[in-house]
């Protein structure tokens, strides 16, 4: 019984951490200021 | 206290085990996604080109043209189409830059490309357009989905502005990198003027009244790196010409522009770096990191069996206690 419920946490916090990653997700960021390309950069 | 270490063991083991499909299938798709705020550019030549001279209006061999792409993340843009259209969504405005041997314009050509940030699949909101025109794409543009597969995809022409397949040819090496390569042909097709012209005072409505068409063919062809989906290479066999109308003063056609069109050595290099450091963080997800989980959940799953073995193993016997021999009373 003290295995099924070790188990059974183990289990529990491995969905628990991937719902918040997933849920928490990447921070968008902001528009980028540089312009677009008019002329031909030097380099990249 | 053997017995709670082989307790806490299995459920690291579990914890690990489950955590392994979990980030695969679960966590990796939700996960991975063109960021919102990307900004990117790219350089292109056409060395030994064709390019039509409009003092002239005679086509003649230039060293050298030079297209610049830029693509930028609109972000704002993006979270107004996410909120309705319940998905994340990327708004792309692009930029590509003709510029001739002479440092003048030769044409350019802003687009809006609008899609998914998981699958890349093209999302239709108000706003997509290329040159202006609004246009409704199918199919890819730029880059291939991650974890590309084997197989031809359709690809988003936006000069002629049509979908049409690009077909994979193979796997080959680039630079130490395993791609998948992919050709597209778009026959010669009419295509509207550009908006911005490359004389001042001249507008495509005027080219446009003389009679005069502009046609399109080229072949397109990606080396695209599988993991990301990002092309690390890219050329066109590109050609354009006018045809017919009084512009061009009896001649049914005249070359407007001829080249092989390849990326400049230094944002190869660039490309195929981002690319690969790219690839190592999909690979983590993908890869790495499930299998990496799954080893060590069976591992913490056989030492806590181990354990568990040896706490229910009969105990030796007590040492037999000899006791004193009792004194006799005679």
């Amino acid at each position: 019984m003290r295995a099924l419920i070790a188990a059974a946490a183990g289990l529990a916090v491995a969905f628990a951490l991937v719902l918040t990653i997933t849920a928490v997700g990447a921070p968008t960021g902001t528009t980028s200021p540089k312009p677009m390309l008019t002329t031909v950069p030097s380099h990249p | 206290m053997r017995r709670k270490s082989g307790l806490v063991l299995l459920a690291l083991a579990v914890f690990f085990a489950a955590l392994s499909p979990l980030l695969r299938w679960y966590a990796f798709p939700r996960l991975a996604k063109v960021p919102a705020s990307q900004y990117q550019d790219m350089v292109l030549e056409a060395k030994d080109a064709t390019l039509l001279d409009y003092d002239s209006f005679k086509a003649k061999k230039v060293s050298k043209v030079t297209i610049v792409q830029t693509l930028k993340g609109n972000v704002e843009a993006s979270e107004a189409i996410e909120r309705t259209a319940g998905r994340d969504v990327v708004v792309w405005d692009g930029l590509s830059y003709v510029q001739g041997p002479d440092g003048k314009m030769v044409s350019k050509i802003p687009e809006r490309y609008i899609f998914d940030a998981h699958s890349q699949e093209p999302v239709h909101a108000t706003g997509e357009t290329v040159d202006g025109d609004p246009v409704k794409r199918e199919g890819i543009e730029f880059k291939w989905p991650f974890l590309v597969e084997k197989r031809d995809y359709e690809y988003f022409d936006a000069q002629a502005r049509v979908t049409a397949p690009i077909h994979y040819k193979g796997t080959r090496d680039f630079r130490g990198v395993s791609v998948y390569y992919f050709e597209q042909t778009i026959p010669w097709t009419k295509v509207p003027f550009p908006k911005s012209m490359p004389v001042k005072g001249i507008t495509p409505e005027d080219v446009a009244a003389t009679g005069t068409t502009r046609w399109y063919t080229t072949v397109r062809k990606f080396w695209v790196e599988p993991v990301t989906g990002a092309p690390v290479y890219g050329e066109e066999i590109h050609q354009e010409e006018l045809r017919g109308g009084t512009l061009l003063g009896g001649r049914e056609k005249v070359t407007a522009f001829a080249g092989h069109v390849k990326m400049r050595e230094d944002y190869i290099r660039s490309t195929v770096d981002l690319v690969k450091s790219q690839r190592t963080l999909v690979l983590l997800m993908t890869s790495y990191l499930p299998w990496g989980f799954l080893s060590l959940g069976v591992l913490l799953l056989a030492l806590a069996l181990y354990l568990e073995a040896r706490g229910r193993r009969p105990a030796d016997p007590a040492p037999t206690k000899t006791s004193a021999p009792e004194p006799v009373t005679a």
